[in-house]
């Protein structure tokens, strides 16, 4: 049992180690470099909406609108109240927080209808004020000419240094996410996805832990749209739309609900199916609809699921091997 | 205060009201039969004036032959709908939250194919009344609008007359209630589910067209006007018929007197805002369905 453990460790290890050093690799090249830093922001995104979706089964299609919320709170302090920039990115994550926290508390007593629904209104209220308050966001030219993040006098000035902070950051909030899951919070939380009525009479506080996930998710998604602000260096309303929530869901679908890889795996892939239907616009939303119908219909543990079960497949034909080495070493 | 002005405005309220009223029908329709929750009506509206544009103005049909076979087209949409995707994925056992992002990913296909089959640009819905307007006591009011108001009310008053008058109507009532005990007294569950979609489906599609003329025919005609009757639907108590259409209409009056009076740029801001406070305070509605856990 203990060697099998050791094993898990190992192989995700060596994943890990392995798609660092692939990333690396290609960062050398400015914009490859642009492109890692952004896989980075959506895989913490789709973390985010992991904890949200996956552990505690509430579903959110507005998750674009803490996003924004995290992006735009950033590059307003940095950009026009000249707050350093390290303390701007927190702050968007507090104030994504703040904003999730508050939607939680009258959300966490509603069914999923009405909750995807809140949500939905929620994104497009954020949607609608970022493009039409001209005067404070720019309305939909956006914001430009945002200052580079600057951590304790470093200044990550360039997409590489950029990236590799993100990557970091993205690993600090996986351990996070793993501790979390497996603390007594993350079992409270599966308990509500599966059946909320049986985890109410055992005691626990539907309100709080729905209000807790939502807040853990929106400060993941606010601290990924600050990042976001950084990356870029300018914003604009269209990054933020309900089409953006929907791909954020089908990333995090695609590469498999509930599991640490999974939406590391459907950020980048998705992300680069976006970059190569770049110049074909057009078929983006077609293919991001098709990746999602595969998903549900085909697909039910995202990618990561495929591989668990070649590895259970692999596993028992070791054990059929293994037997079959006994019974003929008995012949 | 100009008369006239009060009045072009109501006449416009209740145009846009009675067609958030119509696809809230279709929600609650839906909602009724099997607890599910499409987010593609908007585009379900879209695709309804995109075929009817197609029968009207590119193939030349006659104005009320082209109603009636949008009305077909989308009958039989929606059944596909229901039968090769939602129960598909039902059968295979996927929770309540999967089908609405199926939805989700279906109304992202139909918007993505509509552009690629009619172009990006917005199709000019060519008029389909010889007049320009009509006069209502002073005011005048584009022919246009009044169709669509007169068709969103149809709609309407015929859906309710055919849930509640009809043998099939209270049939469909029947299996939306207990599907297994509709299926034992000899009720076609799997009909009444098809006939449900397939009748959603052609509300909005037909109200679509009569939008065409209107707004213009663009992909994302739908999103907007799909998540006010939504919103409409829900204030007015989801699920609830009646609800739905006093929902809608409130909606309509909201929007129109408030970019009247108020602002136009913040109008939907104003609507979301007055939906998420009424969902926080009064999540049943004004009819008092119950929605909560």
């Amino acid at each position: 049992m203990m060697k099998m453990k050791i094993k898990n460790h190992l192989s995700s290890v060596i994943f890990w180690a392995v798609l660092a050093v692939t990333l690396l690799l290609f960062a050398q090249k400015n914009y490859y470099a642009f492109i890692i830093a952004l896989f980075g922001v959506y895989a913490i995104v789709a973390t985010a909406l992991d904890v949200l979706f996956g552990y505690t089964g509430q579903i959110s299609l507005g998750h674009a609108g803490l996003f924004a919320i995290g992006s735009y709170v950033t590059a307003l302090l940095s950009l026009k109240l000249s707050v350093p920039t390290a303390i701007a990115l927190i702050l968007g994550a507090v104030a994504a927080t703040v904003v999730g926290a508050l939607i939680a508390i009258p959300a966490s007593k509603l069914v999923k209808h009405f909750l995807s629904l809140l949500m939905i209104a929620f994104g497009q209220i954020v949607y609608l004020i970022i493009n039409s308050w001209s005067k404070v966001t720019g309305g939909s030219l956006g914001l430009m000419n945002i200052p580079k993040l600057n951590l304790f006098g470093f200044k990550f000035d360039s997409y590489i240094k950029i990236a590799i902070l993100i990557w970091l950051v993205l690993a600090l909030l996986l351990v996070v996410k793993v501790r979390i899951i497996n603390s007594r919070v993350g079992s409270a939380f599966i308990a509500l996805r599966e059946n909320s009525v049986a985890a109410k009479g055992l005691g626990i506080n539907i309100k709080k832990y729905k209000v807790m996930a939502f807040a853990i998710s929106a400060f993941m998604t606010g601290l990924a749209g600050g990042l976001y602000t950084y990356v870029r260096g300018f914003i604009s309303p269209e990054t933020f739309n309900g089409t953006q929530s929907t791909l954020f869901m089908t990333m995090l679908l695609f590469g498999g609900i509930c599991t640490v890889e999974g939406p590391v795996i459907g950020a980048v892939v998705l992300l680069l199916v976006k970059e190569v239907f770049q110049s074909l616009a057009l078929y983006q939303g077609l293919v991001y609809a098709l990746f999602m119908l595969i998903v549900l219909f085909f697909l039910p543990n995202g990618v990561v699921g495929i591989f668990k079960s070649m590895g259970g497949v692999v596993a028992k034909l070791k054990k059929k091997n293994k037997k079959e080495g006994q019974v003929n070493a008995e012949n | 205060m100009d008369l006239s002005l009060i009045i072009k405005l109501v006449v416009a309220a209740l145009m846009i009201g009675s067609v958030y009223s119509a696809l809230g029908m279709s929600y609650s329709l839906i909602y009724k039969a099997s607890g599910l929750m499409n987010l593609a009506m908007g585009n379900f509206l879209m695709l309804g004036a995109y075929v009817g544009l197609t029968f009207y103005s590119i193939l030349g049909l006659n104005i009320g032959l082209s109603f009636v076979l949008t009305f077909i087209v989308m009958f039989i949409f929606g059944i596909i709908v229901q039968r090769y995707l939602i129960d598909s994925l039902l059968k295979k056992g996927a929770a309540f939250s999967y089908i609405i992002l199926l939805t989700a990913a279906l109304g992202l296909a139909m918007e993505n194919s509509a552009i690629l089959i009619w172009t990006p640009y917005t199709l000019y819905f060519p008029a389909i009344f010889n007049t320009a307007s009509v006069e209502i006591a002073g005011a005048h009011v584009a022919p246009e609008n009044l169709l669509v108001l007169g068709i969103a009310v149809f709609s309407c008053v015929g859906l309710f007359i055919f849930l509640n008058k009809t043998k099939f109507g209270t049939a469909m009532r029947a299996s939306a209630q207990d599907q297994v005990a509709a299926g034992a007294l000899g009720i076609n569950v799997g009909l009444t589910k098809d006939v449900t979609w397939g009748l959603a489906s052609s509300l909005a599609g037909v109200i679509g067209m009569a939008l065409g003329p209107v707004y213009g025919v663009y992909s994302t005609m739908g999103a907007m006007i799909a998540q006010k009757a939504f919103a409409g639907s829900v204030t007015g108590g989801y699920g609830n018929i009646i609800g739905a259409v006093v929902g809608g209409v409130f909606y309509g009056f909201l929007e129109t007197f408030v970019s009247a009076f108020i602002t136009t740029t913040y109008k939907d801001v104003i609507s979301f805002t007055v939906l998420i406070i009424i969902l926080v305070i009064s999540p049943t509605g004004l009819f008092k369905e119950k929605v909560i856990e």
